[in-house]
């Protein structure tokens, strides 16, 4: 019982402080991260039927609100460009190429700059889940 | 719900949560959560109440690395958006739509990629995935409604999602959940340290550890699953042409393994830390397997510091 006691209370001491930090953490993330983005980026489709100019935004954000410098950052515009037709080739046969859907793969240019800090706001967000539902354990384990 | 039942009931499920077959392969790897509480996590919210699932709005640029409830309702004409789903590298996707309001006819699309696609390249790749291409995107609008119903799994810890929705007020509800995945093959890692432990049990097929970061690797444990043969170097930077199991070291800016630049290889079991600093945008180890063995590869990674970075002129460097 008193293990059990010190145990549950050393649970909630951690997760208090991880919860606290990462709620800090997730509040400064967007706009600083995305104030730092003056890159370009676009999904690319592999489809010339459609519009072929392809037209890349800026992602540089002037200073509003978290959520008008995500709806700006985040301005894309679909281009199309020809996948490599050596590589569709060599990996289907005449029968594969009968069920092949008329749509072309679609691609996003990205660089691994913005991959990795999409990818720690994952993160974060994740282990502030994982506090809270840690949390609500906890609760349930109380009652 | 009495509390000494509570207790029997979350113990029996921390049990039947362990795969029963091929156990002894099962590997405690550190770059996995798998903490206790987080596996009664796991079990309990296929039980606990609706109200409790994971929700929130889906970004038009998006990366999410939960299971719940995800909503994109277009503010205006949203023309070209992507969503990248990341799992523990344990975990498989599985994607449900709960409700979808998109002009199919219009030319609005929600496309499933089983993989991540960037700059034309995707992982796995094409020789890696045991899918062909056109399987891997699957577009809800030339789905039937059996299909639709069913949804879309995963075969690896990652898949994106692309959409295209023209008129405001469109938009659709996914539910995204993750399973375990006691083999994974074709992993990204989440994070730029760890370690883990690469199983593949008798399969002919290769598998991929992803890490998108510049890192220092340092492997433990190769092991074939029969004794090293003397004839064989343990580890080659010309090839291991004459082994049909052995591990690849690559490095490279992209995402597919098969564009990659191969830096090393290890052909024979060994045990005993092999340490190397790879400067690359994206490092992989990747296994190759005949399926005659068992093979495992044991190793760890963690982020290379600035000094190692800005000591070395040019890209991709390795030490």
């Amino acid at each position: 019982c008193l293990f059990g006691a010190g145990l549950l209370s050393l649970l909630l001491a951690v997760e208090s402080r991880t919860g606290s930090r990462l709620s800090d953490r997730l509040q400064h993330l967007p706009l600083p991260i995305l104030l730092r983005l003056g890159e370009q980026y676009s999904i690319q489709l592999d489809n010339s039927k459609q519009d072929p100019s392809p037209v890349r935004s800026d992602l540089w954000s002037h200073g509003p609100s978290p959520a008008a410098t995500v709806n700006r950052a985040l301005q894309l515009q679909l281009t199309q460009r020809k996948v490599a037709s050596s590589e569709g080739q060599q990996e289907e046969d005449s029968a594969e190429k009968e069920k092949r859907s008329d749509d072309p793969p679609i691609s996003l240019d990205l660089t691994f700059h913005l991959l990795r800090e999409v990818l720690e706001m994952a993160r974060a967000e994740q282990l502030a889940q994982q506090a809270n539902d840690n949390r609500k354990m906890m609760d349930i384990f109380g009652k | 719900m009495e509390r000494a039942f509570r207790e029997r009931l979350f113990f029996a499920l921390l049990c039947l949560s362990v795969p029963r077959r091929d156990c002894r392969y099962i590997e405690d790897n550190e770059v996995i959560q798998e903490e206790l509480f987080s596996v009664l996590n796991s079990d309990l919210k296929r039980e606990l109440p609706d109200a409790s699932m994971y929700r929130r709005p889906l970004r038009c640029l998006d990366m999410v690395a939960l299971e719940g409830q995800f909503t994109f309702t277009a503010a205006r004409p949203q023309r070209g958006c992507a969503s990248f789903f990341i799992a523990e590298p344990n975990k498989v996707f599985s994607l449900f739509y709960d409700h979808v309001n998109i002009n199919c006819r219009g030319g609005d699309f929600i496309k499933v990629f089983d993989g991540w696609v960037m700059k034309g390249q995707r992982f796995p790749s094409l020789q890696d995935h045991p899918l062909p291409l056109h399987q891997r995107y699957v577009d809800y609008c030339n789905s039937d409604e059996l299909s639709r119903r069913t949804g879309v799994r995963s075969s690896q810890n990652v898949f994106m999602l692309f959409f295209h929705i023209r008129h405001a007020g469109d938009g659709f509800t996914i539910t995204v959940r993750q399973h375990l995945n006691p083999f994974p093959c074709n992993i990204i890692s989440q994070t730029p340290e760890g370690r883990f432990t690469m199983v593949v049990p008798q399969q002919h097929r290769n598998c991929s550890f992803s890490i998108i970061y510049p890192v220092q690797l340092q492997i433990s444990a190769f092991s074939l699953g029969r004794r090293s043969d003397p004839a064989l170097p343990k580890m080659s930077v010309t090839g291991c042409s004459e082994a049909g199991d052995f591990v690849e070291l690559l490095g490279g800016s992209g995402l597919d393994t098969s564009q990659m630049s191969p830096i090393a290889e290890l052909c024979s079991s060994f045990n005993g830390p092999t340490q190397m600093k790879i400067g690359c945008d994206n490092t992989v180890l990747r296994l190759v397997s005949s399926g005659r063995f068992v093979n495992t590869l044991t190793f760890s990674y963690n982020l290379l510091d600035q000094h190692d970075l800005n000591s070395v002129d040019g890209f991709c460097f390795t030490e």
